[in-house]
């Protein structure tokens, strides 16, 4: 059941959860990245108790409503779904929306009181969460859970990644909302930016950190023309086109350098805010691309153009950008660290796209200085060691910032693991929740 | 903790289920009949770890007792792409005898004295009947089913007859067992393969007996190979009835239940057909005090409890019942006999918002209804109103929910 965002109906959710097989030790509930007990809300949903099924959904996710809506389910838990081999897979992310959705709409369930740690003799440990995108609140709410109370660190507010740059076609603001006034309760935001002194200062206020500052940094082409006007950096094209100023700007002939995720999120946006042509242009085949299926699919429906094995040298104009001069490359025998054929160039293919924007979506990289000095590993990304520990004591980290851009399900995964991490730090305990 | 390893800190409050019933404290009203589920203590224990107020111990036996099992023992009835719509199965009592039941009794109630630790018995003689009683009561056991109804085994008092089929017979064996229960609550369960279910019912009340349990399985032939006509289960060429449980009987049972309620005063364990926490609502509603889970844990395993905790929890709040007694009987006032019913002229209304052109309400109308509906323009049916007799078939075929809805006609 291909439903692409239109909520499931009462009729079509019962109908599908009907179809899920139960399976024991459920391969969908290794498959996605927070654990989510599968089978029980699916059967839940199956009984009519979808309250129950949010219940189930929220209590291993916390940003429910939006992972519901952006999940890549054909990576995680539908990919694994034995339903699949039989005939087609469950629809998980659906039913999850539907589940979660429902909730919104009749008012949620009253949590639990959180514990409260500590004895009234000591001081109660405090730790502070500095970015508030998924990762930083899913690591202030477990540890609300396991009875501390946070401090979130964030100029911007909550909301990281998916409120700035995730297009508003594939997530409107409402669902975050809905995600973020649910966790409110449970933290103390500060819309404060840390430097290297605050986060010197924090480091002696704070029992423990945590570090989900995300990327934030667009990685440059290195060609000449990389400063005409009309050539944007990916996160600089895709904030602007969320919040609405770049509606008129954009040109008629869209070019998109790149081959993730991001990448085809803007050739998307570009398509829709208007542009006659979009191209995306990559340097490797379309198997080598690190794209999500759906996603891929998504920009080809919106007309975008794909261009493999086509590599940008030059961006040609004078004040304005009016064109870019490419190359062709071919696949050559020899393989990069990713396991991925590395592309060569083909002498004498030199060719000219005429374009009035350019947006580059070649990939990020850590944007703070203090962040990069606590050690970074080969690929640039703050190194953490398998309990989430940087090379401070102390300092915790997950989200985009230790493993390149991911999604959104990973850094909740990577935030609750990370506060599991931070109690074990704290108490000398392991939680019993592993 | 769940079956993959995973666990997380809840973040809901526990809901409290808890109330009294049959002068026992249940936890919620979710119990596990005698069934091979609760035949070795490792699953009862696993059962109760998971939230299971209680658990009826296999129908066991005095010691002696020959049980012999036969296998494949069970048969599914498929429909239209579900498996075990039905369960048919061909077992006996347990192969375990009173002495390692009572073991198992004492056992548990050790380990989980918040839980029900029950037993079921069956025999033939008044001794053994009494016996078995006063040695569960011994190990410490909660209350105490009998299996008047096994519709394999039959120690009644006409062979390939079961005890609850005759009145005579189930009123004395309820008295024995009665008489020799001096601190226990005792339930007598019966089958719904009687004529007249209430004679039975006045027939264990009279015996003084505390409660029914309606009710066991149906008799069935679970189906034919239609290529080696044996039927199946197939044992070597034979097979032989299964008792059918699981979904399949579940209006059978509610009728069950709703007709002792209806007539005699007497708490009643509810059992036959009963899937998830909605099945049970239905059950508590027609009369039942507590509801006993076999097949649908067989299917899908213990976990199911979460669901019927969640979901009967959110049910009660939601329909501003401060316990889950509150449901019981409640729709009771709504049965009445066939001449009572008001007669009034219902016509069908199909939604055409709704429709989705499919024609099926048409056919069924036109060939098993009473050519009632017209096609009309874009496949959106049109009703007759002077053919329409409200029989309501249109609404039962229509694949899309609440696109034909049945009315009562003014004018």
């Amino acid at each position: 059941m291909m439903l692409a965002n239109a909520m499931l109906t009462e009729q079509q959710a019962r109908t599908e959860a009907e179809r899920c097989l139960f399976c024991f030790d459920a391969p969908c509930i290794h498959a996605c990245p927070a654990h989510i007990d599968i089978p029980t809300f699916i059967g839940m949903v199956r009984s009519g108790n979808t309250r129950g099924a949010a219940e189930v959904v929220k209590t291993s996710n916390l940003l429910a409503n939006t992972c519901g809506k952006v999940c890549p389910e054909d990576v995680f838990c539908q990919s694994a779904c034995s339903r699949g081999k039989v005939d087609t897979s469950i629809s998980i992310r659906e039913l999850h929306l539907y589940a979660t959705q429902q909730e919104a709409a009749r008012g949620y369930s009253p949590l639990a009181p959180f514990p409260v740690r500590g004895d009234a003799s000591a001081a109660p440990k405090r730790v502070a969460v500095i970015g508030g995108g998924p990762a930083g609140l899913s690591c202030a709410f477990e540890l609300a859970k396991l009875g501390y109370r946070c401090d979130l660190f964030d100029p911007a507010g909550a909301g990281g990644v998916p409120k700035k740059t995730i297009p508003s076609f594939r997530l409107s603001l409402r669902e975050l909302r809905t995600d973020v006034d649910f966790l409110s309760p449970h933290l103390s935001l500060k819309e404060e930016a840390v430097d290297v002194q605050g986060f010197d200062r924090l480091r002696e206020e704070y029992n423990a950190l945590f570090l989900g500052v995300g990327l934030g940094l667009d990685k440059r082409l290195r060609i000449s023309g990389e400063g005409l006007k009309g050539v944007y950096p990916v996160l600089e094209f895709l904030e602007a086109a969320k919040s609405g100023e770049l509606s008129a700007k954009i040109g008629r002939q869209v070019v998109v350098v790149g081959g993730g995720n991001v990448s085809l999120d803007a050739a998307a946006t570009a398509r829709r805010l208007g542009a006659d042509e979009v191209v995306l242009i990559y340097r490797r085949g379309e198997a080598e691309m690190k794209v999500w299926r759906s996603e891929l699919e998504e920009a080809r429906r919106q007309g975008v153009e794909i261009r493999f094995l086509t590599s940008p040298l030059e961006i040609i104009g004078d004040d304005f950008v009016c064109g870019i001069r490419c190359r062709r490359t071919r696949l050559s025998d020899e393989r990069d660290v990713s396991g991925r054929r590395i592309p060569v160039e083909v002498e004498g293919s030199d060719f000219v796209m005429p374009a009035d924007t350019i947006v580059v979506a070649i990939g990020e990289e850590i944007k703070s200085d203090f962040v990069r000095s606590l050690g970074v590993t080969r690929k640039g990304f703050l190194m953490v060691d398998e309990r989430y520990r940087t090379a401070l004591p102390g300092v915790f980290a997950g989200g985009d910032v230790i493993s390149g851009e991911g999604t959104i399900v990973q850094a909740v995964a990577h935030g609750k693991a990370a506060a599991r991490s931070i109690h074990h730090f704290l108490s000398g305990k392991t939680s019993r929740i592993q | 903790m769940t079956d993959t390893g995973y666990s997380e800190l809840p973040i809901y409050p526990a809901r409290d289920l808890s109330y009294d019933f049959l002068g026992l404290h249940f936890e919620n009203p979710f119990i596990l009949a005698a069934a091979p589920s609760t035949d070795n203590i490792e699953m009862v224990r696993r059962a109760f770890s998971m939230g299971w107020a209680g658990a009826i111990l296999k129908t066991t036996s005095v010691e002696g007792t020959r049980v012999d099992l036969a296998y494949p023992m069970m048969s599914s009835y498929d429909y239209e792409g579900k498996n075990i719509f039905g369960l048919g199965n061909i077992d006996l009592i347990s192969e375990h005898h009173i002495d390692r039941i009572e073991a198992n009794v004492r056992q548990l109630k050790k380990e989980f004295p918040q839980r029900l630790v029950a037993a079921s018995i069956m025999a033939g003689r008044k001794e053994d009947w009494q016996s078995l009683v006063r040695r569960l009561e011994n190990a410490g056991v909660d209350f105490i089913e009998c299996s008047f109804s096994c519709p394999q085994g039959n120690i009644g008092e006409d062979p390939g007859k079961m005890l609850a089929q005759s009145v005579s017979a189930t009123e004395l064996t309820a008295r024995w067992v009665k008489e020799a229960a001096e601190r226990v609550p005792v339930s007598i369960k019966i089958t719904p393969h009687v004529t007249d279910i209430v004679e039975v019912a006045r027939a264990v009340k009279q015996s003084g007996a505390d409660a029914i349990t309606a009710s066991n399985s149906i008799q069935a032939l679970m189906g034919v190979d239609i290529r080696t006509f044996v039927p199946y289960p197939q044992l070597d060429g034979m097979s032989t009835y299964s008792g059918l449980t699981g979904p399949a009987i579940k209006p059978i049972t509610l009728r069950t239940i709703a007709e002792i309620a209806r007539n005699v005063d007497i708490p009643i364990l509810g059992t036959g057909g009963v899937s998830n926490w909605h099945d049970a609502v239905e059950f508590m509603a027609v009369g039942a005090g507590v509801v006993e889970f076999c097949t649908a844990v067989m299917h899908h395993g213990f976990r199911i409890i979460d669901d019927l905790r969640s979901g009967m929890s959110h049910y009660r709040d939601e329909m501003g019942f401060s316990s889950v007694l509150d449901i019981v009987g409640k729709a009771l006032p709504h049965i009445t006999v066939h001449e009572n019913l008001r007669r009034r002229k219902v016509q069908s209304r199909i939604d055409e918002s709704k429709c989705i052109g499919c024609e099926v309400c048409y056919l069924a109308c036109r060939d098993g209804g009473h050519m009632a509906i017209n096609r009309g323009e874009n496949r959106i049916p049109v009703v007759s109103e002077d053919w329409c007799v409200g029989c309501s078939l249109c609404k039962l075929v229509c694949p899309v929910d609440g696109c034909i809805a049945m009315t009562i006609h003014h004018g």
